[in-house]
C-alpha cells in the first residue's frame, strides 16, 4: 500500500520554484532516504508532507488525505528536525510528558531509557541544550512518538560520530519492533545507507530517481586509467562524472548498462573497474558541473 | 501501524491544558503588572483635593482598583498579541494540531486567563483599601457601599472588559502575523489618528470615532446588555482571527 502518493507536486516561494512537478510514491512501512544537495527542496517537500506548508499545485495524498491543516494526519505524523519548537517554560522531562499526552502510541518507557542512556538532566530547558544534545532530544521525541509516519529532516545535525551511530541503530531497532513509514533526509548518505531500503534523490526540486538501495549500488561503475585510453573507451557511453588527475590519469563514472564484452575490452586495455559507493554516486548525479570544485580553481 | 483517530474537542482540551503549563510566564507577568499598579495606586487614584481655611486643613484622597484594572487590560492586550507570535504558534505544531484547534485552544486560554486576571485585579482593588486602612494614617475612611451583588456585577464587568482587550489583541496579533505592513497601518490608526484628531480645531478637536466606540461599551449601565455587547464583539473578533489564520503556513 502506498502511504504517500505525490503527483506533479509543485511549490513556489514567490518566483522561485522550490519543487517542480515532483511525482513519487512511498510504500507503507519502508525506510526511505530523501537525498539531495543543499537547496534541492528536501525540507520543503517534508514540510508539505507534514502539513506545515501548502502546496502550490499538483496532488499529494498521505493516507489518501490532503495533509495541509489535517488534524488526523497531524496526530499520525511527526516531523523532527534540529529546529523543533518547544515552549521554554517547561523542562525537557515535562516536554516528554506533554508529548505523551498528545501522541497515542507514545512509549514513555523507551523515551526515559534513551533519556538515561544519553545522560540528559531532566530539569534542563530545551533552549539551554547544546546543538548536538538538542538534536538527540528531538530524536528521542521522534522515536518515542511511534507515529505511522515519522519524518526526520537532517536529524543528526550537531551530533558527534558516536551519537550518530547510536541514533541510526536505535532507529533501526525500534523500526524492526514497530514497523512504520520513515523518511530520513540527509546529505550524509554514507552513514545511513545501511538502514535505508529506498532512495529518493531530488535535484533542483525535481525527482532524479527513486530506487532500492541495492539498485543504487549497481547503478554505475567507475573506470580509471590512462586519459587517452579512457576517452577512447567511453565514447558513446553515458558519462555521469569525470575527473582528471595529474600524470595523465582519468577517473570516469559511467552508467552500468554495459555488456560483458565491453567490460572485457576495458580490462584488456588495462583500465581499472571499480564499484561506485551509493553516496558518491548521489554526489556525482546531483553535481551541476562535470568537473566539480577543482574547476573553480583551475583557471589558467 | 494503524492510524490513530482523533476528535477536535479532545485535542483542543489537551492543548489548553498544555498551554496552561507552557504559558505560565503569562501569569507571572500579570502579577508583576498588578503589583506595580497597586503600588502606583497607593498615592491615591484620582480626585485628591486639599483645602484649608483659618485654623484647619482638609485633604481628601480616593483609592480605587481602577488603575489595576486598566493595567490588567493592557496586559491582556499584549499577552494576546504575544501568543499569536511565531514562537508560540510553532510550539503547537510540534505536537498534534491543526489551525482550528490551535486557535480554539488559544481562545479558551485567553478566556480563562481573562477570568483569572479579572478576579485578581478586582480583588487587588480591595487589597488596596485594606492597605490604606491598615497602614495609612487616616482620620476618616469612607467606603462606597458594598454588597455581594455589587461585587458580583463588578467582577463580571471587569472580566468582560479584560476579555474584550484580549480578543482585540489577538486579532491585532493575527493581522501582524499576516503582514508586517499591517503593523504600521495599525499603529497609524490607533496612535496616529487620535493625535491627529486632537490637534486640530473645530470639528477636528477630538477623536470622535474612538469616543463613540468607547461610549458604546463604557456607557452601558445594564450588566446584561454589557455582557451581550462584549460577548458578541469577542465572538466577531475571534471568528475573524480564525478565518485569517486558517490558511496560514507555519515553520517557514
Amino acid at each position: 500500500m502506498n502511504v504517500i502518493e505525490c503527483n506533479q507536486l509543485s511549490k513556489a516561494y514567490g518566483k522561485f520554484d522550490a519543487l517542480n512537478l515532483l511525482s513519487f510514491r512511498i510504500e507503507e512501512n519502508k525506510i526511505t532516504g530523501l537525498i539531495g544537495r543543499n537547496g534541492a527542496g528536501k525540507t520543503t517537500l517534508l514540510k508539505i508532507i507534514a502539513g506545515y506548508l501548502k502546496k502550490s499545485s499538483g496532488e499529494l495524498r498521505v493516507f489518501s488525505e490532503d495533509p495541509f491543516n489535517n488534524l488526523k494526519l497531524s496526530a499520525n505524523t511527526i516531523f523532527v528536525d534540529d529546529d523543533m519548537n518547544f515552549p521554554p517554560a517547561l523542562t525537557i522531562r515535562q516536554l516528554l510528558q506533554a508529548a505523551g499526552t498528545f501522541y497515542q502510541n507514545w512509549d514513555m518507557d523507551l523515551a526515559l531509557r534513551l533519556f538515561d542512556y544519553f545522560e540528559f538532566n531532566p530539569n534542563q530547558k530545551h533552549d539551554n541544550l547544546s546543538k548536538g544534545k538538542r538534536s538527540t532530544f528531538n530524536m528521542i521525541v521522534g522515536l518515542a512518538a511511534r507515529c505511522p509516519i515519522t519524518i526526520f529532516d537532517e536529524p543528526t545535525t550537531g551530533m558527534d560520530a558516536a551519537v550518530r551511530k547510536d541514533f541510526y541503530r536505535a532507529l533501526l531497532k525500534d523500526y524492526l519492533a514497530h514497523p512504520r513509514t520513515i523518511i530520513l533526509s540527509s546529505h550524509l548518505l554514507n552513514e545511513m545507507v545501511e538502514i535505508l531500503e529506498d532512495i529518493l534523490l531530488i535535484k533542483n526540486g525535481e525527482k532524479y530517481f527513486q530506487m532500492s538501495i541495492a539498485d543504487v549500488k549497481e547503478f554505475a561503475i567507475g573506470i580509471s586509467g590512462q586519459k587517452q585510453i579512457v576517452n577512447e573507451w567511453i565514447t558513446g557511453k553515458e558519462i555521469l562524472y569525470k575527473k582528471s588527475y595529474t600524470l595523465g590519469n582519468t577517473y570516469v563514472v559511467v552508467r552500468n548498462d554495459l555488456s560483458e564484452a565491453e567490460l572485457e575490452s576495458a580490462k584488456r586495455k588495462g583500465l581499472e573497474i571499480s564499484p561506485v559507493a551509493a553516496d558518491d554516486l548521489c554526489i556525482y548525479l546531483t553535481g551541476d558541473t562535470k568537473g566539480g570544485i577543482d574547476d573553480v580553481f583551475d583557471r589558467g | 501501524m494503524s492510524l490513530t483517530e482523533v476528535n477536535h474537542w479532545g485535542i483542543v482540551k489537551k492543548q489548553y491544558k498544555f498551554k496552561l503549563k507552557a504559558y505560565a510566564g503569562v501569569f507571572t507577568s500579570m502579577m508583576v503588572v498588578q503589583v506595580i499598579a497597586l503600588l502606583l495606586s497607593l498615592g491615591g487614584t484620582g480626585g485628591s483635593s486639599g483645602s484649608s481655611s483659618s485654623g484647619f486643613s482638609l485633604t481628601t484622597n480616593s483609592y480605587s482598583g481602577s488603575m489595576v484594572i486598566a493595567f490588567t487590560m493592557v496586559w491582556a492586550f499584549i499577552t494576546a498579541i504575544l501568543i499569536t507570535t511565531k514562537a508560540y504558534r510553532d510550539d503547537d505544531f510540534t505536537f498534534v494540531t491543526n489551525r482550528l484547534t490551535s486557535n480554539l485552544s488559544n481562545m479558551l486560554f485567553l478566556t480563562i486567563a481573562s477570568i483569572i486576571a479579572g478576579t485578581t485585579s478586582l480583588l487587588t482593588g480591595y487589597l488596596l483599601k485594606v492597605i490604606v486602612y491598615l497602614f495609612f494614617d487616616v482620620d476618616l475612611l469612607i467606603s462606597s457601599s458594598q454588597t455581594f451583588s455589587t461585587l458580583l456585577i463588578g467582577l463580571v464587568a471587569t472580566i468582560m472588559y479584560i476579555l474584550l482587550f484580549a480578543a482585540l489583541g489577538y486579532l491585532v496579533g493575527v493581522l501582524a502575523q499576516l503582514s508586517k505592513m499591517l503593523i504600521i497601518i495599525l499603529v497609524a490608526l490607533f496612535i496616529g489618528y487620535p493625535i491627529y484628531a486632537s490637534t486640530g480645531t473645530g470639528i477636528r478637536d477630538e477623536p470622535t470615532l474612538f469616543i463613540t466606540i468607547g461610549q458604546f461599551y463604557q456607557g452601558e449601565s445594564t450588566l446584561l446588555l454589557l455582557v451581550i455587547k462584549i460577548i458578541l464583539t469577542v465572538i466577531v473578533l475571534f471568528f475573524t482571527s480564525l478565518i485569517i489564520t486558517n490558511r496560514l503556513e507555519v515553520k517557514q
